[in-house]
């Protein structure tokens, strides 16, 4: 339940607008506070605030620096930015300066409604008051909710999924349902089947995502889960139980998910094995691996999970993750979807990455003696192993 | 460097090309989509740390061929700055030679050397 809020804006109809509903969010007792002058705000102490809902542009200081100077007071807080634009810059900056959420300026009722829906799930009993937390309870009454949840709130999460015997992931990047997998599924398909586990009672946790995971879900989140409904998956179990979200508050999320990749790999077993076949030899798919001074596998998380003479695992983990995710920003200033696979020219050293949607395999050649067919050949190795 | 990218641009398949000087400075670029130049500019700044991290970690690179489905990104490191090219087209080594055998001369007679 909201107690206390401030609204720092110039835009006076705006934020008239906005205390009325945030007003009806909160009860008899609750406090909404509307500022106009930022120098004057900086006076005010932020800590008594649960929620302050700052515009990215004021008249005298810019909304993102402000928001920096009240977060630093005021952690504990949760720090709304409004901006006119929601182009992803703005969001993306908005974030990165310590936002809780992003919202465009509503204009219309709906929109208005919407975003007090939003800003609402702040404030659901028993959610942990801890806004810097990146693991945090959803105390939501089924996936779909969470995922519409997420999605209405422009976050970036890895969601991991348990339901009864089996486990998945959903990535949510900005809003948008990016990716979806479990074991020998992923994509739309297994976003679907995700959805109608066991009737919408799952266990879940989520993690900040830090980067652009790749992409095999191109529809909008609404159409996503319209389509879902549509299709029946989303059976009436869910609407008649209510649904109930368990929190697993004992797992390591890294493991998790590295559980998942690992489990979704088709060549391995259950026991997965922690190297890679000799070269030449071919392992599930047709193409032979090629002579290689060293390869190795890092998924979605950034931990090594397969290799061969890796001389030191952690710095070759962090390479590939450090560029897995450099090309992932250039992927988004280019509007494309992530890197299919990338190569590294160098006078003595020739490396190949290709990426899947499962993590990234990386090799070093000796340029001296490597052709282009044996990096075609890798390439070719690395994509039939990921199917 | 304008009358250098303006041919550039002419290159076939080419959708966007820049050069960024080691101080970060946009020296020369054409685009022919909506690209902006502040995005080639953080595409070489990016593409030059990577190079820089593989430096550090002993695998010298001066060459970067990114592929994004259809299309890819080259990048290449030269004493004074780092070229980025992106193009319509996948690339193969042949492709690349190709490239740099006509962006090479352009860029020389500007007095920047790629190789």
């Amino acid at each position: 339940m909201l107690h206390q809020a401030l609204i720092l804006s110039s835009h006076r109809e705006y934020a008239q607008t906005m205390r009325l509903g945030l007003l009806e969010l909160g009860h008899d007792q609750t406090r909404v506070d509307v500022e106009v002058d930022a120098l004057r705000a900086m006076q005010l102490a932020p800590q008594q605030y649960e929620l302050i809902l700052l515009d990215t542009v004021l008249d005298a200081m810019d909304g993102l620096q402000l928001l920096q100077l009240l977060k630093n007071q005021s952690p504990a807080s949760k720090f709304i930015i409004v901006s006119d634009s929601s182009d992803e810059t703005s969001r993306a900056m908005a974030y990165q300066s310590g936002a809780d959420f992003f919202l465009e300026r509503p204009r219309t009722p709906e929109a208005l409604a919407l975003a007090l829906e939003a800003i609402k799930g702040f404030f659901k009993p028993g959610r942990p008051d801890e806004p810097q937390q990146e693991e945090e309870e959803n105390p939501v009454v089924n996936l779909a909710d969470i995922v519409q949840m997420r999605c209405l709130s422009g976050d970036s999460v890895l969601l991991l999924v348990r339901s009864g015997q089996q486990s998945g992931d959903i990535f949510i990047f900005r809003g948008e349902v990016f990716h979806a997998q479990y074991p020998g599924k992923g994509g739309e398909a297994a976003f679907r089947d995700m959805i109608g586990w066991d009737g919408g009672r799952v266990r879940i946790r989520s993690i900040k995502l830090t980067h652009v995971p790749p992409r095999t879900i191109e529809v909008p989140y609404r159409q996503l889960l319209d389509k879902v409904e549509h299709a029946g998956t989303q059976g009436p179990d869910i609407s008649q139980t209510g649904g109930e979200l368990f929190v697993v508050s004992t797992e390591t999320p890294s493991n998790t998910a590295s559980l998942s990749v690992v489990q979704e790999a088709p060549p391995l077993d259950q026991a997965a094995p922690p190297v890679f076949p000799a070269p030449n030899l071919s392992q599930q798919g047709e193409t032979p691996l090629p002579q290689v001074n060293s390869h190795w596998k890092v998924n979605l998380t950034g931990e090594l999970i397969e290799g061969s003479q890796v001389a030191e695992p952690d710095r070759c983990a962090f390479i590939t993750t450090f560029i897995y995710r450099k090309m992932a920003d250039v992927a988004v200033a280019l509007e494309v979807d992530y890197f299919n696979h990338m190569t590294l020219l160098g006078p003595h050293l020739q490396q190949v990455l290709v990426a899947d949607n499962l993590g990234v395999r990386h090799a070093v050649f000796d340029t001296v003696w490597t052709t282009e067919e044996q990096r075609i050949q890798y390439v070719k190795w690395c994509c039939e192993q990921s199917f | 460097m304008n009358k250098a990218f303006e041919k550039i641009a002419l290159i076939e398949g080419m959708i966007a090309a820049a050069f960024v000087s080691d101080e970060g400075k946009l020296v020369g670029w054409c685009a022919n989509s909506v690209i902006s130049p502040d995005n080639l500019c953080f595409i070489a700044e990016t593409c030059r740390v990577i190079l820089s991290a593989n430096r550090a970690e002993q695998r010298l690179a001066h060459t970067g061929v990114v592929a994004f489905g259809e299309r890819t990104l080259v990048f290449r490191e030269g004493a004074s700055g780092i070229f980025v090219a992106y193009l319509d087209s996948p690339t193969n080594d042949a492709v690349l030679e190709w490239l740099f055998s006509q962006v090479n001369p352009r860029l020389a007679a500007e007095g920047i050397q790629l190789e």
